[in-house]
């Protein structure tokens, strides 16, 4: 779902290697954990404490918390505005992401 | 209008004093400035405690009230979040362990329920307590409510009986009392209100509202803040303090003290409370307490280093010279009740203090003397 | 850039990894905007950092202001992979220049993964070069949906139609007031061709009902609506989508103000926002503001007053600033009639009551805390809330992760306390970016 913007950065651009919830993905440098993730079809990874349901990003600018993710074993990180990096280990969240 | 009580005051005093006069058959106006638990009530944690409180008065005024909190719980439904989680206080040093067990032992004489809990036993009662303190005691009668969803509630229950109305929005700008010296009406943004008694439940504010019927009240305020932290698991399950604590509700030092009050709540969120200065009606946060609140959290429950902070707020507990409230008939002003200057203990304190003024004013014998807590003791005070 | 160009020491946080905020997100030759372009801008921006005229501090947030002897104490924190990097900065003078986010209005379906801001969508595209879906409706109201929708095309992007609730067409009348803004215009004509090439709908007086999905969005139910955005009846109508880029305006970021007590006004989006006098000065000594933050307006007046801004920066500090008198007085003229675009824009693409009613009872209104509308609504009938702040203490609405930045308008608007001070009572935020326990912790007794 790549737009064409990503492909005209340059023939060889520089990719990133990550794995969620234990799959390996492989995006360009520079993107967002969100947009990594909504790349390869994925647009949601947290359910809610209360009602158990699935978000993925609202605001994606930063400011509405709905986008968190566990990174790196560090739960509540916002999706939206953390640049992914090769080796990350991102994981969806329950509830409040503190193994509840 | 005309009622038998107007209650100044829609925080959770005010509330209980409401509900109980209306259940003795009175009829009740609850007026408040603002809205309901807008003032002290809102800013607070809503701790019903009996282990803060050193034997005497307030501690048996505080064993009424957390017997009456429960049955009120049980006849209001569980409208009000009534978690009897516990109390849990700890020490990080042997020689502060020993005080508290000391303090402990004289408050069981009283009838409160303390248990030791040795260092190697505290995990058991909270897994995520740090590994590095010299002992706790187990309150296992402290508990807790959402101060303003008991206000509230309480109040709707009050209306319920058909015999009390709530005004709020609406500033008491003056009390009535005529020439024998006796409470006539009270005085609103809305109109007047023609009574023969009131309650003064005003928090904070209640000195302001003993001037208007003419009398002198020293109360004043106290800035608390709570720390609130992101949603999370249920990771501490007692109300959690240090024992300084204890010794800083009943201290006379002015300025800052500080000493880490931790308890989740049922929205998840933990909240960490406590500190206490004297500095006036300022809410700013001031960065400098909210990190030596941060740190004594810390201290007693490691885990909380990597818990975010959402959000702070500062509320103002009234008090007393003697840091006991005042409750009861003012000799200066027949039909002037007082039901205020509760400071950090009002929630807990609350549904005693309705239950006793409302006895007071129907002139049956109260559950307890109310001597220690009369407006005349001040007067006294003076004098020597 | 005007601060440390008149002998000023300047430091400039940004939470982003780079300079350029949302309008310039990854641009390496940005489109839109008149004036100095932004390749020149940046050339000379990034001169300034390279000779240490000024102190660039990136993926840096502020999460408080203090007022401290005869300025300032800014404690930032890192980004989310550095939340423990905290800092202190003391400064004579500080200028916010925190921008905006998309203004929401909960609907039926609006928490399904696939329903994002228009500025979520655009950040996808423009920061990462990725499409929000495969086939994405932009919706809402404002001259901002065609500028995402342009964006998404421009990048490949399936848009499948754009739905805006209000009749652009009353710009005409209410820009007759300020027409010099020719470039501003120019801009829409532009996007709006763009959409006419792609053969997109552009649906106007249109507004999202509800959108639907099992656990993302499949489709919306869109209506006419009148002039008030209550439905026309009969005119239902289903598109198929998996992403929906919708926002109605915006909302100042205005928490760092808050925390001193700078006053705010009520803008003529009816949002909050900053007052400042035109030099853009709050109303506590020291404090400056510019751009979104003071009142939704566009990259052209944000510029300008962000050169302003910095002039009156420079001034409190007690120095001349290298801007002649006269480019002043031409900036603070330019600023006044943008302002003047800017109100027209606001009252073509006003927010009408006729979103309430599809906000069904078991709609979230609050997304962090789950707060349902019914919720809400009984703490007003049931409970005796009356004002902002007791609904939110009794049902949660708006205490959440994102402390109501996205609720707290529309609660209150839902419980008919949409008053001016409401809004900017709700908006007092002692937080401005959550950070960790740990970070601030400290035993010491002074600042």
């Amino acid at each position: 779902m790549s737009a064409d913007a990503s492909k005209s950065s340059g023939s060889v651009s520089p990719t990133v290697d990550f794995t969620f919830d234990g799959t390996p993905y492989r995006v360009p440098e520079g993107q967002t954990v969100a947009a990594a993730l909504i790349s390869h079809g994925v647009v949601s990874w947290r359910h809610t404490r209360v009602g158990e349901q699935p978000r993925g990003i609202l605001c994606g600018i930063g400011v509405c918390f709905d986008c968190l993710i566990t990174l790196n074993g560090q739960p509540n990180v916002r999706a939206c505005v953390t640049r992914i990096e090769t080796g990350d280990v991102v994981c969806s969240q329950e509830g409040c992401g503190f193994g509840d | 209008m005309n009622v038998d009580v107007v209650v100044i005051g829609a925080g959770v005093v005010g509330a209980c004093c409401a509900y109980s006069c209306a259940e003795a058959g009175l009829t009740v106006a609850i007026v408040d400035r603002g809205a309901v638990a807008s003032g002290t009530t809102g800013g607070g944690e809503g701790n019903i405690l009996v282990s803060d409180k050193e034997p005497g008065p307030e501690l048996d005024l505080a064993l009424l009230s957390r017997g009456l909190w429960a049955r009120m719980a049980g006849s209001l439904g569980d409208s009000f979040e009534l978690d009897p989680k516990g109390g849990l206080v700890v020490a990080a040093q042997s020689a502060t362990y020993e005080q508290l067990l000391r303090f402990a032992g004289e408050q069981r004489e009283c009838g409160v329920i303390a248990e030791p809990v040795a260092a190697a036993d505290l995990p058991e009662l909270e897994p995520r307590i740090s590994r590095d303190l010299a002992g706790g005691v187990l309150y296992p009668q402290d508990m807790q409510v959402q101060p303003m969803l008991a206000a509230a509630h309480i109040i709707e229950a009050a209306r319920s009986t058909g015999r009390a109305r709530l005004m709020t929005g609406s500033e008491v700008t003056g009390i009535d009392v005529d020439a024998s010296g006796a409470i006539s009406g009270v005085r609103t943004a809305h109109g007047l209100i023609s009574t023969p008694i009131v309650i003064n439940a005003a928090g904070t504010w209640g000195g302001q509202i003993a001037a208007l019927a003419g009398v002198k009240l020293p109360i004043l305020p106290r800035r608390g803040f709570i720390l609130v932290t992101e949603p999370l698991p249920p990771l501490v399950r007692h109300k959690v303090y240090a024992a300084d604590y204890v010794a800083n509700v009943a201290s006379d030092n002015a300025g800052l003290e500080t000493s880490a009050v931790i308890e989740g709540t049922h929205s998840g969120t933990i909240l960490i409370g406590a500190s206490r200065e004297r500095v006036g009606f300022d809410k700013t946060p001031d960065w400098t307490v909210l990190g030596r609140l941060a740190r004594q959290a810390i201290d007693v429950f490691p885990f909380l280093a990597e818990v975010s902070l959402l959000r702070t707020y500062g509320g103002f507990r009234p008090y007393c010279p003697d840091h006991l409230p005042v409750i009861g008939p003012d000799p200066r002003v027949a039909g002037l009740m007082h039901a205020c200057g509760h400071e950090g203990a009002g929630v807990g304190l609350a549904a005693g203090t309705g239950h006793v003024i409302a006895q007071s004013i129907i002139g049956v014998r109260t559950s307890m003397d109310l001597a220690p807590f009369s407006p005349a003791r001040f007067e006294a005070r003076h004098v020597s | 850039m005007v601060a440390a160009r008149s002998g000023c020491s300047a430091t400039v946080i940004d939470s982003g990894p780079a300079v350029g905020g949302q309008y310039y997100l990854g641009a390496q030759s940005p489109e839109g905007g008149s004036g100095l372009s932004y390749a020149a801008l940046r050339r000379a921006f990034d001169g300034l950092v390279a000779a240490r005229g000024i102190d660039l501090r990136l993926s840096t947030y502020a999460y408080a202001l203090q007022r401290h002897a005869d300025g300032f104490v800014l404690r930032t924190r890192g980004d989310d992979r550095h939340r423990h990097r905290v800092s202190e900065i003391g400064a004579r003078t500080v200028v916010m220049a925190t921008g905006a986010f998309d203004r929401q209005l909960p609907f039926p379906g609006w928490t399904l993964p696939g329903v994002m801001s228009g500025g979520g969508a655009q950040a996808l595209v423009k920061g990462s070069g990725v499409l929000p879906g495969q086939r994405i409706v932009v919706a809402g109201t404002g001259p901002f949906l065609l500028a995402v929708a342009y964006a998404l095309i421009s990048a490949g992007g399936n848009v499948v139609a754009v739905v805006e609730a209000n009749e652009p067409l009353n710009l005409a009348r209410h820009a007759r007031a300020a027409l010099p803004a020719a470039g501003k215009t120019a801009d829409l004509a532009r996007f709006v061709s763009a959409l006419a090439r792609k053969r997109v709908p552009y649906l106007r007086r249109h507004r999202v009902r509800r959108a639907e999905g099992l656990d993302r969005l499949e489709s919306i139910t869109i209506s006419r609506v009148d002039s008030e955005w209550h439905p026309v009846s009969g005119t239902d109508q289903v598109l198929e989508c998996d992403a929906l880029a919708i926002g109605y305006g915006f909302t100042a970021q205005t928490d760092l103000a808050g925390q001193v007590g700078a006053h705010m006004r009520i803008g003529s989006d009816g949002g909050l926002a900053i007052a400042v006098d035109d030099r853009q000065r709050t109303s506590i000594a020291g404090l400056i503001a510019a751009g979104e933050t003071t009142g939704i307006g566009g990259v052209d007046l944000a510029r300008l007053e962000g050169v302003i801004a910095g002039v009156a920066a420079v001034e409190h500090c007690g120095r001349r600033s290298a801007l002649s008198e006269s480019a002043i007085g031409r900036g603070t003229r330019d600023v006044a009639r943008l302002r003047g675009f800017a109100d027209a824009l606001h009252a073509t693409f006003p927010l009408r009551p006729g979103w309430r009613a599809d906000v069904d009872d078991a709609t979230l209104v609050c997304r962090c805390e789950e707060v349902s509308a019914a919720k809400v609504r009984d703490a007003v009938s049931d409970l005796g809330a009356l004002d902002a702040r007791s609904v939110k203490l009794l049902t949660r609405a708006g205490m959440g992760w994102c402390q109501g930045r996205v609720c707290a308008p529309t609660v209150d608007a839902l419980c008919g306390f949409d008053t001016a001070e409401s809004l900017i009572g709700g908006s007092y935020r002692p937080v401005a970016v959550p950070v960790p326990l740990g970070a601030i912790a400290s035993d010491r007794m002074s600042p």
